[in-house]
């Protein structure tokens, strides 16, 4: 098995660990090959190569970045290797370049495309809106990396917002590419004056960002943030606190689920800290899904396998089960929903949907 | 003394180009200074290995990354200092892994053909990040430090002031580094040493000493860069190789060795990319538009020296 994403590996590790242990599959152990894609298309490429041809892997676990996915696609295309791909949200390029099925059919989608995530975020906050009156939203505006992931994000928000509020937006280049100022795009913001400021960038954009808005003192009423994963000394700045996040997981759902607070006890008393992104509990789930996968099809034959990999309902550390039914384009669509949540004492928790709500939400976020 | 008419013109080209963005967006010059003000302090060290030494260096933005790192984990975590206190420290350690690396490494590439030299300090920069990939993962850790959202307000609007101590540092290292060109007699003799290493030899200069300390000191600069880096941005093992590229063009777009030179040329590419930002919808050919002034740059100075 294999996966890209450094970030991603310890829980990758005791994942593989705690199944080896309880016995593994079929009577046999697991084995893992990591391979790092440092977040490069042609790293990605170079990787998806060794995996298939080096290694002979039966399965690809793994990806954040929807550049990185693009990057690779026409090399998975060329092995068609079963793979449950735990990142890449863009929809009008990852998903296009899938194409639909049959000939996609290897490829198990486990992330929302940014069109369920979007409409996910309308639900939300129309949700929010009604139970909390004094929370109206007229105005959004997006600021997004001007990468491959930023434009599906902005194109995909502006389809579902853009009907129903005033949707504006503005591209930056992210910390990530070597950018370093954000000043064009909080001004751009700053005059459009939003209720709800999002922006999709990366880890690296966060404190900056935030940093940044202080100095130049925009404050708007809702300050969310939209990157696949938060730097680690984000829960320590006290600019963090009431900053609202789209996530599918946070350390909170483990007060209503018992699957999360299993993953989340194995995953500190492995790693060591708190898990900083969504993403470890979506790969934890994605290799319990993948080893059930194949101790149902009785072996990792590729036809029983994806037949095995479709039936699956696998109750999740994210706070809902996930099976796999048809996307927009692909066939094997899993986790559909975002969560709408709100960093309140260097704690994610969770606002919203209100059956797995932890904490009320705290409202306008504060001016500096 | 008589002042060029070229002189004059540029003058008023800048100055009109300062008024009409005033009038149009005032923080733009703001922004676009600190910008200038953060690639000039990145190249300067660049420009003084360039311009002495004569080898260009590839690894320079990954050694501010492992400066930056060697801020974060040593300096602050372990130590708990502020980076503008951990930066002479690091500075010291930073200056003495140059040495390491010009004695293990440069040093035997000096007399080897330019593509060598590349290739060795390309495969410097390949290990540093990949060293640090391994050890902290691409986690990205940024510092939380009240004092970078310092701001002011004129009239209705608020802006950013810390990133004036770019500027501010920018500038020290190019006078600074002047003055030791200039007023010491170690400067002198790496001044000898990059204008003619064969007839400083004769004279009596130790040509590989010399070398080994400009290299060490502009690795010594990088600590500092690297830990002011650290106050601003998110660090990460593949966040130096964007400011290896925009250095090197700035040190060729100002000339070899030029290093008051790079004052000049990061003001015109970080304001241009602040007046390209400052117009909606076009952020994303700040790019082109510093790219398209190197070469512009770079093409105009070879027709001038052709017609000499």
């Amino acid at each position: 098995m294999a996966i890209s994403e450094t970030s991603l590996k310890d829980v990758l590790l005791f994942t593989f660990d705690e199944i080896n242990k309880a016995g593994g599959v079929l009577g046999k152990q697991l084995q893992l090959i990591i391979v790092d894609d440092e977040g490069k298309g042609d790293k990605g490429v170079a990787a998806i190569e060794k995996l298939a041809t080096v290694d002979k892997v039966d399965v690809l676990i793994g990806g954040i970045a929807s550049g990185v996915a693009l990057a690779q696609v026409p090399t998975m295309k060329k092995y068609q290797i079963v793979t449950v791909a735990t990142g890449a949200a863009a929809s009008t390029t990852v998903e296009k370049a899938l194409g639909p099925s049959p000939d996609s059919d290897w490829y198990f989608h486990l992330h929302p495309w940014d069109y369920n995530q979007g409409q996910s975020y309308a639900d939300g906050w129309d949700a929010i809106q009604k139970k909390y009156p004094a929370i109206k939203i007229n105005r959004i505006f997006l600021a997004y990396e001007e990468g491959a992931f930023g434009k599906s994000s902005f194109d995909a928000s502006k389809a579902i917002f853009g009907t129903r509020y005033q949707f504006d937006g503005a591209s930056f280049k992210s910390a990530l590419q070597g950018g370093s100022d954000y000043s064009a795009v909080l001004e751009a913001a700053k005059e459009f004056k939003p209720d709800l400021f999002l922006w999709a960038g990366y880890a690296q954009d966060a404190l900056p960002l935030l940093e940044q808005s202080k100095a130049m003192k925009f404050s708007p009423p809702v300050y969310l943030g939209a990157p696949p994963a938060w730097p680690a000394d984000m829960s320590k700045s006290p600019l963090a606190e009431n900053v609202m996040l789209y996530g599918m997981w946070a350390q909170s759902i483990n007060d209503i689920s018992a699957a999360s607070k299993k993953f989340y006890d194995a995953y500190v008393k492995a790693v060591g800290t708190a898990p900083t992104s969504y993403f470890a509990a979506l790969s934890y789930s994605a290799v319990y899904i993948v080893a059930d996968g194949i101790k149902r099809a009785g072996g990792t034959d590729k036809a029983k396998l994806i037949a095995a990999l479709e039936a699956t309902k696998y109750a999740s550390p994210l706070g809902e089960t996930i099976t796999f039914s048809p996307s927009n384009i692909i066939k094997h669509q899993g986790i559909r929903n975002q969560k709408i949540l709100q960093w309140q004492n260097g704690r994610q928790e969770v606002i919203w949907p209100f059956e797995v709500q932890s904490k009320p939400i705290v409202y306008p976020f504060p001016a500096w | 003394m008589a002042v060029k008419r070229s002189t004059i013109l540029w003058a008023a080209v800048v100055a009109a180009a300062v008024v009409l963005i005033l009038l149009w967006k005032p923080t733009v010059l703001v922004y676009g200074v600190q910008r200038a003000g953060l690639y000039a302090a990145v190249a300067i060290p660049m420009a003084l290995v360039l311009g002495i030494v004569h080898i260009v260096n590839l690894a320079h933005g990954e050694l501010m990354m492992v400066a930056a790192y060697l801020a974060y984990f040593v300096a602050n975590r372990l130590l708990g200092l502020d980076p503008f206190v951990a930066m002479v420290p690091v500075a010291l350690v930073m200056a003495a892994f140059g040495w390491l690396i010009y004695k293990a490494t440069i040093k035997h590439a000096l007399k080897a053909p330019e593509l060598n030299q590349l290739i060795l300090t390309f495969g410097l920069a390949i290990a540093f990040s990949q060293i640090a990939n391994l050890a902290f993962t691409s986690q990205s850790f940024k510092l939380s430090l009240s004092y970078v959202s310092a701001s002011a307000t004129i009239g209705d609007v608020s802006f950013g002031v810390f990133d004036f101590v770019y500027v501010a540092v920018a500038v020290l290292l190019a006078v600074g580094l002047r003055l030791f060109l200039q007023r010491t007699r170690m400067g002198k003799a790496a001044l000898a040493v990059g204008q003619n290493p064969r007839g400083a030899a004769i004279v009596g200069i130790n040509v590989d000493r010399t070398y080994g300390i400009i290299f060490s000191i502009a690795v010594g600069l990088m600590g500092i860069v690297g830990s002011l880096f650290l106050t601003k941005q998110a660090i990460f093992p593949g966040v130096g190789g964007p400011y290896t590229m925009k250095s090197f063009c700035l040190v060729a777009m100002a000339g070899v060795g030029n290093i008051v030179g790079v004052l000049y040329c990061s003001l015109a590419l970080g304001l241009s990319e602040a007046v390209i930002n400052g117009i909606r919808g076009y952020a994303g050919w700040s790019n082109i538009v510093f790219f398209a002034i190197i070469i512009a740059t770079i093409l105009v100075r070879s027709y001038r020296e052709r017609k000499r």
